[in-house]
């Protein structure tokens, strides 16, 4: 039973250059990943999908750091054979400036991911919201399992697509007639419950023109399960010019 | 080790009945299924004909249950084991050889090996279930020859309350804890041996029922059981409701004998300090249940209650489901902690006594463990963002941010203990290695879902799906099978095969991650969950995934063998394989029904992760004092 001497200094200058490849190669994949981002649709969906996108290069740090000096120690530190009886000589039951490191990290780290994404993110959804004078409201009725769209100002009642003017703030008024849905458009970036008995506001600005036709992304769908029909619990959008919807506005209002 | 050979001549004779196994050892069990199924349908059926309903009907359904479940309690032992005695009856002999594992009693050791093995066969209904679901996103059409959407949204809500209750929140709690606890603190029993024994028995009947659910019905809400959807599609939400309330009330039973166990029960000079890390961790889950169980519990009867009862507590138009939210997320987010932390423990355990060192930090790994489990009980909110009013959002959005931090104390310690050690990786550490792995993919992008911003986008898609699959199945399933390998000379006496260990290890992590990564991806596309029917842009992936996941639950099927075989044929173990301090490597393998004879008893002199080179015995053996 002889102690091993291991030079750890020497060992983690190795585990930084596995960090540095490491880090090379995982944020290369996320850029590549960010890069092929599906449809962000509405300015809402910039800010969701900015936040996904910056905890992502960070998550990939995070796992690189972490997870590399998981692999590297367990390869670096292994025993030569499952008959070893070697005994380390570094017996440590701490070290202050590791403890203190990580401490500093953690708690630094979660504090900035609060204030942003998170806050920022908020503060700017909540002032679009609160600065939108005029917003298009569009009632929304869900029920097992459809929606139906009427539009209480221009008089357009109970259709079964939802066409909607680009760069204008829509208030969508949430209601549901049986159990709870979900209203979410997956490239607008957002997704609200519909909750019985209550009423829920959406607000989103469509950004980018199209139909579910042109991009599946761009589709009504129910996100909360709500029995046997629920994953057709689609409807079709279009996202149309200003002077489009009102060509669409006068040809189905009464 | 000294102590062992100095132990086995008195431990000899601990061993209780030698007698080998008998078919008749089997009654109790049959009488308990007897009972039980007479119980059941002679209770449905007079309630149906007092109503002038049918017993497929909630109400019957539910007396059924009930009665059903006495009946097999009544059959397993439980009368002549307690409550005959309670009257004034004759006590009930106890029960210390073979006989003891297919009946109720008091020993926690039988109680463990019944856990095990229970895990395993829900383990292995509930991932048939999986399979099936692949099967029907092999393609992007309703898959009609398959299964209708009925059946998928019955056999998802199955899957998942049978992963998560009755296999996750047992898995190492029941089957490893229960077995490890009264062995670690160096004492004879549990706290409250009798309520132990009686919360396996609570198991069966409540998974039974949970999965015989489509015959009276289905339940189509997932594991949820979302009001008011759970009232009006279909009325096996009964047996998901009781199935789940029974395997809660297990859950608790267990708990209170962890907590109790720990704090009433330590050998002579085993402080708070010297608790091994393995308890800390279970005393963290247990704490969660104690505290955290009652709310949601009376949200699942509440639930029941406005089926059967006609009470509107969450229908009708003055209904509030946004409470149901509130109580069932107030235990079942922070359950997931339950299933976690006793697995962080484990890593904390292993390790050390796999790379030679003591355990890093372990103060810090305490406070990780306990502050886990604290803050828990605080950040249920973020399973609703997309429910709760603004004001909700920024509190429990930095709260759930927050657990990362004493989460992150279990990384510290373990890369601490592995750094400059002598790591022996067998089929049991290099589990633990890749478990570790894949939870930090899974706490990485569980942030995703505490940032209200990320979440509004990925939450209920297939992100949030792949992100629980790496934290449940990644970390705690692996995290049970490693478990379940280092220990198994305790057990057992033998040695699982390492070859056929290490093959499957990778096995699991190469097409656990091909099955799991992408559904991140396919979350990102816009593909939302419970779905059997998604649009056609996202076959490709479904179909990679698919795959991937029948090669991933085909290799179950190798851990399986390998425990199988190496119990009975498995090469013998010496008392102490892994050369390790813990006190429990200190007693006979496998453990005698009491594990040291009367007149002993373990006094705890050092702690039990030194492995300096000539250090001393944590553990002395003095002989009690008597009464």
């Amino acid at each position: 039973m002889n102690a091993a001497k291991e030079n750890l200094w020497k060992a983690f200058r190795g585990l930084v250059l596995v960090w540095i490849v490491g880090l090379a190669i995982g944020e290369t994949l996320i850029a590549w990943g960010v890069n092929n981002w599906p449809l962000v649709g509405s300015v809402q969906a910039r800010i969701t999908a900015d936040a996904t996108t910056y905890l992502m290069w960070q998550a990939v740090a995070l796992y690189v750091l972490v997870g590399g000096a998981i692999v590297y120690s367990a390869i670096r530190f292994r025993a030569s054979s499952a008959s070893d009886a070697v005994i380390p000589e570094n017996q440590k039951r701490t070290w202050a400036p590791f403890v203190v490191t990580w401490l500093v990290l953690a708690i630094g780290i979660n504090l900035a991911n609060t204030i942003y994404p998170g806050m920022v993110g908020l503060e700017q959804l909540w002032a679009i919201q609160m600065d939108t004078k005029n917003p298009l409201v569009i009632d929304v009725t869900a029920q097992q399992w459809k929606w139906t769209f009427s539009y209480p100002k221009q008089g357009v009642t109970d259709v079964s697509q939802l066409v909607v003017p680009e760069g204008r703030t829509i208030d969508f008024v949430l209601r549901t007639k049986d159990v709870m849905h979900d209203f979410w458009v997956p490239a607008w970036g957002v997704k609200k419950d519909v909750i019985p008995n209550e009423v829920r506001h959406l607000f989103v600005t469509p950004t980018a023109l199209g139909s579910t036709a042109t991009n599946p992304m761009i589709r009504v769908q129910c996100s909360m399960i709500c029995g046997n029909g629920h994953p057709l619990m689609r409807a079709p959008v279009k996202v149309v010019t200003a002077a489009k919807f009102k060509t669409w506005v006068a040809s189905n209002s009464f | 080790m000294a102590t062992n050979e100095m132990q086995a001549q008195a431990l000899n004779e601990t061993e209780g009945g030698k007698t080998s196994f008998a078919i008749s050892m089997l009654f109790p069990l049959f009488r308990a299924t007897l009972w039980g199924l007479t119980g059941y349908f002679a209770a449905a059926w007079i309630t149906a004909a007092l109503l002038g309903s049918v017993i497929v009907n909630p109400l019957p359904a539910t007396v059924g249950y009930i009665v059903g479940l006495v009946g097999w309690l009544m059959g397993s032992g439980l009368w002549e084991g307690w409550i005959r005695r309670a009257f004034g009856g004759a006590e009930a002999p106890s029960y210390t050889g073979v006989e003891r594992y297919f009946r109720f009693g008091p020993d926690s050791k039988s109680t463990a090996v019944r856990y095990v093995v229970f895990n395993v066969v829900a383990f292995f209904f509930a991932g048939l279930a999986a399979m099936a679901i692949r099967v029907e996103l092999l393609t992007p059409d309703s898959t009609s020859w398959w299964m209708s959407e009925i059946h998928y949204n019955m056999t998802f809500g199955i899957h998942g309350l049978m992963m998560l209750l009755a296999v996750a929140a047992s898995v190492i709690v029941g089957g490893v804890g229960y077995y490890l606890v009264p062995l670690m603190l160096g004492v004879r029993n549990v706290v409250f041996p009798k309520l132990l024994g009686l919360s396996w028995w609570l198991l069966p009947p409540a998974a039974f029922a949970v999965f015989m659910s489509p015959t009276i019905g289905g339940f189509q809400t997932g594991w949820w059981g979302y009001p008011p959807l759970a009232q009006n599609s279909g009325s096996g939400i009964v047996f998901y409701v009781l199935g789940a309330a029974t395997l809660l009330t297990a859950s608790v039973l267990g708990a209170i004998n962890i907590a109790g166990t720990m704090v009433y029960m330590r050998a002579k000079g085993m402080s708070l300090g010297r608790v091994p890390i393995f308890v800390w961790g279970l005393f963290a889950a247990a704490t969660i249940l104690i505290v955290e169980a009652p709310a949601t519990f009376t949200g699942a009867l509440m639930d029941l209650s406005d089926m059967i009862l006609g009470s509107h507590f969450y229908t009708g138009p003055l209904g509030h489901p946004l409470a149901y939210m509130d109580q069932f997320w107030f235990l079942f987010h922070p359950e997931v902690y339950v299933f976690a932390l006793p697995a962080f423990a484990i890593w904390l355990e292993i390790l050390p006594a796999a790379a030679k060192r003591p355990l890093f930090a372990r103060n810090w790994a305490i406070a990780g463990l306990v502050g886990v489990s604290m803050l828990g009980a605080m950040l249920g909110v973020h399973h609703y963002f997309t429910a709760v009013s603004p004001a909700r959002m920024p509190i429990f959005m930095t709260f759930t941010e927050t657990v990362s931090i004493p989460t992150g104390f279990i990384y510290l310690s373990a890369i601490g203990t592995l750094w400059g050690g002598r790591l022996k990786i067998n089929a049991a550490v290099l589990l633990v290695l890749m478990a570790m792995m894949n939870f930090l993919i899974g706490g990485l992008t569980g942030i995703f879902n505490a940032d209200v911003p990320a979440d509004l986008q990925l939450h209920n898609t297939y992100w949030v799906v792949a992100h629980f699959h790496y934290t449940i199945l990644g970390a705690v399933i692996f995290t049970w099978i490693a478990a379940l390998y280092w220990w198994f000379p305790k057990v057992t006496g033998r040695k699982i095969n390492e070859f056929w260990g290490k093959f499957h290890a990778w096995w699991f992590f190469v097409f656990f991650n091909c099955t799991f990564f992408p559904m991140f991806i396919a979350g990102i596309d816009g593909m939302n969950r419970r779905v059997a029917i998604y649009l056609p842009y996202l076959h490709e992936i479904n179909l990679f995934i698919s795959i991937s996941a029948f090669l991933l639950g085909a290799g179950f099927l190798i851990p399986l063998a390998n425990l199988v075989y190496s119990w009975r044929r498995g090469e013998k173990a010496e008392p102490n394989p892994w050369g390790s301090r813990g006190l429990e490597w200190q007693m006979k393998s496998p453990t005698p029904y009491i594990p040291f004879p009367e007149g002993t008893e373990p006094e705890v002199v050092g702690p039990n992760d030194n492995y300096a080179a000539g250090s001393k015995e944590p553990f002395v053996w003095i002989s009690a004092p008597s009464k």
